[in-house]
């Protein structure tokens, strides 16, 4: 599966990062009746007024616009989770904390969704901000130091993140492996070390036997 | 690798075209007739040791010919590398040689000189970092005079980063998430 808006480039464009963060399960709870819906994706429901139920965060969106349910934002959206987060970010400069994959699209979503179901948005909305902020900049920090690499490996980055720096990161590793392997520039560079490799060998032994005569 | 096949994919490359356009010095071994490489030679012949420029396409066919030597072009000379060792991101790489990092990879093992590869690889580990850097910081005015001294492969990397840090700005800000295709928002022609 590749990106749909732009064939030539292999990223997806923020959007569609959001549409796949969709799929995230959240919890409501509905104030109607209604009978389980069957998905392809899997079967939600039946739905009881204030019985809590997980769905789709589609789905989620969807009820609360018509005002059939209200969104329970996730755990992780606590003030002292948030925090916690926060401060970890901030004082190990080295590692990601873990946060889910889809925070940044999700938080989006329930901000611009449900923003009366969470409380203190205000809060929680800059808290947010500022760990992304933080680690975003952490992103760019980490992608100083490699030079001369092939492969990178950081953990918990979540998907936005990587959708933002993946176009440039590829670029950047092709050139390095590419510059970094002499072998893979044209065949005839891999041809001619090889012949070096070899003349280099077979004057060792004539060198190692002049010296000997050299010193009598 | 085959070389064969990446040669093919990329043969309406356009890149591909125009790194091959760079201009090599050769030396040509064998006077060649019918031939005219200077605009303003008086004779349609070139002597033998005669010093000239020619596109890299043709100089490479000529070569494996033996038909001529090519000497290492100006923009992998000995001045260029000082001023590259000396502060690699300031240097104006484009000016130079637009496709600067491609076509040292090409003439490299033609020339014979494996200290190209090492440059080039170092110095596209030192202009890494400004273009980084730049790319997700620096505002318009700045950075279209820093692009200025880019090479092509660079300008690429650049966009690549300054486009998918916009494109996610753009997101975060919001506003529409559902577009009206502009075919919707037409008027019927009235039909006679």
């Amino acid at each position: 599966m590749a990106g749909q808006s732009d064939p030539h480039v292999s990223l997806f464009s923020p959007p569609e990062v959001e549409f796949m963060a969709e799929d995230e399960l959240v919890e409501i709870v509905p104030n109607m009746r209604m009978d389980p819906l069957n998905f392809i994706c899997g079967d939600f429901g039946p739905f009881y007024p204030q019985i809590p139920v997980k769905v789709p965060l589609w789905l989620a969106a969807a009820l609360k616009k018509r005002g059939k349910c209200t969104i329970r934002p996730p755990q992780w959206m606590s003030i002292e989770n948030l925090t916690k987060v926060l401060e970890g970010e901030r004082e190990d400069r080295g590692t990601f904390q873990a946060v889910p994959f889809h925070y940044i699209e999700i938080s989006r979503l329930l901000f611009d969704h449900a923003r009366d179901d969470i409380p203190d948005i205000y809060m929680v909305r800059s808290l947010i901000e500022d760990i992304r902020d933080v680690r975003l900049h952490k992103v760019e920090t980490n992608l100083e130091k490699f030079s001369a690499t092939s492969a990178v490996k950081i953990a918990h980055l979540s998907a936005m993140e990587v959708n933002v720096v993946r176009p440039f990161v590829v670029r950047a590793l092709q050139a390095f492996y590419k510059h970094d392997n002499p072998v893979l520039m044209v065949d005839l560079d891999s041809v001619s070390d090889r012949q070096s490799h070899v003349t280099r060998q077979r004057q060792m032994p004539n060198n190692a036997q002049k010296q000997p005569l050299k010193r009598r | 690798m085959n070389d064969t096949s990446s040669r093919n994919g990329k043969y309406f490359d356009i890149d591909e075209i125009l790194i091959e356009e760079e201009l090599v010095p050769v030396v040509f071994h064998k006077s060649a007739n019918g031939v005219k490489v200077d605009p303003s030679a008086e004779k349609d012949c070139v002597d033998e040791g005669a010093k000239v420029e020619l596109p890299f396409w043709l100089s490479q066919e000529l070569y494996l010919r033996q038909a001529v030597s090519i000497n290492v072009p100006a923009c992998f000379n000995q001045k260029t590398r000082r001023e590259i060792q000396a502060d690699a991101a300031n240097v104006d790489l484009r000016s130079r040689c637009p496709y600067f990092y491609e076509f040292g990879c090409k003439i490299a093992p033609i020339v014979g000189d494996r200290t190209i590869g090492k440059m080039l690889l170092s110095t596209f580990q030192m202009r890494y970092k400004d273009i980084l850097t730049k790319a997700h910081t620096a505002a318009y005015a700045v950075a279209s005079k820093f692009l200025a001294v880019l090479t092509k492969e660079e300008t690429n990397l650049y966009e690549a980063a300054q486009s998918s840090m916009a494109a996610f700005k753009k997101w975060r800000i919001g506003g529409p998430r559902i577009q009206r295709a502009s075919v919707l928002g037409r008027k019927r022609k009235p039909i006679d």
